[in-house]
């Protein structure tokens, strides 16, 4: 399957005018007739479009994943809707890299003993307003 | 330093028994949500196959992250599925994804693309794929239509136009059914009268012959539907119908197959040359 909408140079959600316009400035014209017969009726824009965006998700996930040069990817539809490679990086080695970060986070709070820390620091904290207290009302 | 939240899929996997077996699920939903929308079936269905699974967490949330179309959850759960299980550990779970999307009957151009997809992600190559998709779909891997192209549409109107002529003709047949046992009961209780008054039975009964006689264009019409075309083609596109079909009927292509399929092939031939030489007399 072709990728219409970039054939023509316009963006999937182009309204019907805008297509008309494309249409009518597009030189090619077998690709012409096919955009005529399939985007200027309702029901069949529809029907593509949903095809497209499938498309353009798997697209995205070759490209992400490495698979653009697969063996099934092959023909108008690996031309039309592979992407260049974008720079995230792999989710697995993200989650990973998101997964030892809070470990070694929870590990050093259990190493300074977090809850008493804190409950210290939040004695000392009472004592000193009221030290200060003391003071100032003195 | 804070760290970013954790999605609700890489929680689920987190927390999941088997991640492969988590990562899996997702792509089955996602495979049942690129129709557009998850019908109560498709839920009843992936239930049943959950059942088989070692995930260990509640089914619903996966779901729910498949039928938004999470692209980010979706590259971790194929992420998860090409570390895990490649090549034929994969096959187990590329045939329910086959079964899942041949439900159906047919199988939809986005399911010919996810499909593809999955085969290339798990290192199966195309002829193991096709192999494994006629096992289990009992069809053969065909490539999928294109929708960007006019012959797409004009063969799905074609499609339609026949189904509907079909299903007037099966209306017209019953009525003409209903017609003749009316009109048969009509005749014999006139041979009733005929034994009674001795004339005009004779009458009746060739009228009762020519209901039955095809209106006139009927061979016509079968003629062009053996050539594939519409009533109302005109000479070239019948000499072009002609053509096509000739070779790709011809006997001489079948020789190597054997003679059962010659003998097959000729028949069909003879068929296609007979009503082409009928059509090009009448028109």
């Amino acid at each position: 399957m072709r990728d219409l909408y970039k054939r023509l140079g316009i963006t999937p959600q182009a309204s019907d005018s805008d297509i008309a316009t494309a249409i009518e400035a597009c030189e090619h014209t077998a690709l012409k007739a096919d955009a005529r017969t399939v985007l200027s009726v309702k029901s069949r824009r529809e029907e593509y479009d949903a095809l497209h965006a499938t498309l353009c998700d798997i697209g995205l996930l070759r490209a992400r994943l490495g698979l653009t040069h697969g063996r099934y990817w092959q023909d108008s539809v690996a031309n039309d809707f592979s992407l260049p490679p974008d720079n995230t990086c792999s989710q697995h080695d993200e989650l990973i890299g998101r997964v030892t970060h809070a470990v070694t986070l929870h590990n050093r709070w259990q190493r300074w003993r977090g809850p008493w820390s804190m409950a210290g620091l939040l004695a000392v904290g009472i004592m000193l307003g009221i030290a200060l207290c003391h003071l100032l009302l003195r | 330093m804070p760290i970013a939240r954790f999605s609700p899929f890489e929680l689920l996997l987190l927390k999941s028994r088997n991640q492969a077996d988590t990562a899996g699920l997702l792509l089955l939903a996602w495979v049942l949500a690129s129709k557009g929308h998850l019908a109560d079936a498709d839920r009843r269905r992936l239930t049943e196959l959950a059942r088989d699974f070692r995930h260990g967490h509640e089914l619903e949330p996966i779901i729910e992250i498949a039928a938004q179309q999470d692209l980010g959850a979706i590259q971790l759960a194929a992420e998860v599925m090409q570390k895990d299980c490649c090549g034929e550990q994969a096959y187990p779970f590329l045939r329910q994804v086959i079964a899942l999307a041949v439900a159906d009957g047919k199988l939809a151009s986005a399911h010919h693309h996810i499909l593809r997809f999955l085969a290339d992600l798990l290192g199966v190559s195309p002829s193991e794929f096709a192999q494994l998709f006629a096992e289990v779909a009992g069809k053969e891997f065909a490539n999928p239509d294109d929708p960007s192209r006019t012959g797409y549409w004009q063969a799905k109107e074609r499609h339609r136009q026949q189904q509907e002529h079909q299903q007037q003709e099966r209306q017209r047949s019953q009525d003409r059914h209903s017609r003749e046992r009316h009109s048969h009961e009509r005749y014999s209780s006139g041979q009733q009268h005929h034994q009674r008054s001795g004339t005009g039975g004779s009458q009746r009964q060739h009228r009762h012959h020519s209901t039955q006689e095809p209106p006139p264009g009927d061979r016509t019409r079968r003629a062009l539907a053996i050539l594939g075309l519409e009533p109302g083609a005109s000479r070239s596109e019948i000499r072009k119908a002609y053509r096509r079909l000739a070779q790709l009927h011809h006997p001489d292509r079948f020789f190597a197959e054997g003679e059962a399929m010659v003998a097959n092939a000729s028949m069909r031939f003879q068929k296609i040359k007979k009503a082409y030489d009928y059509l090009m007399q009448a028109s």
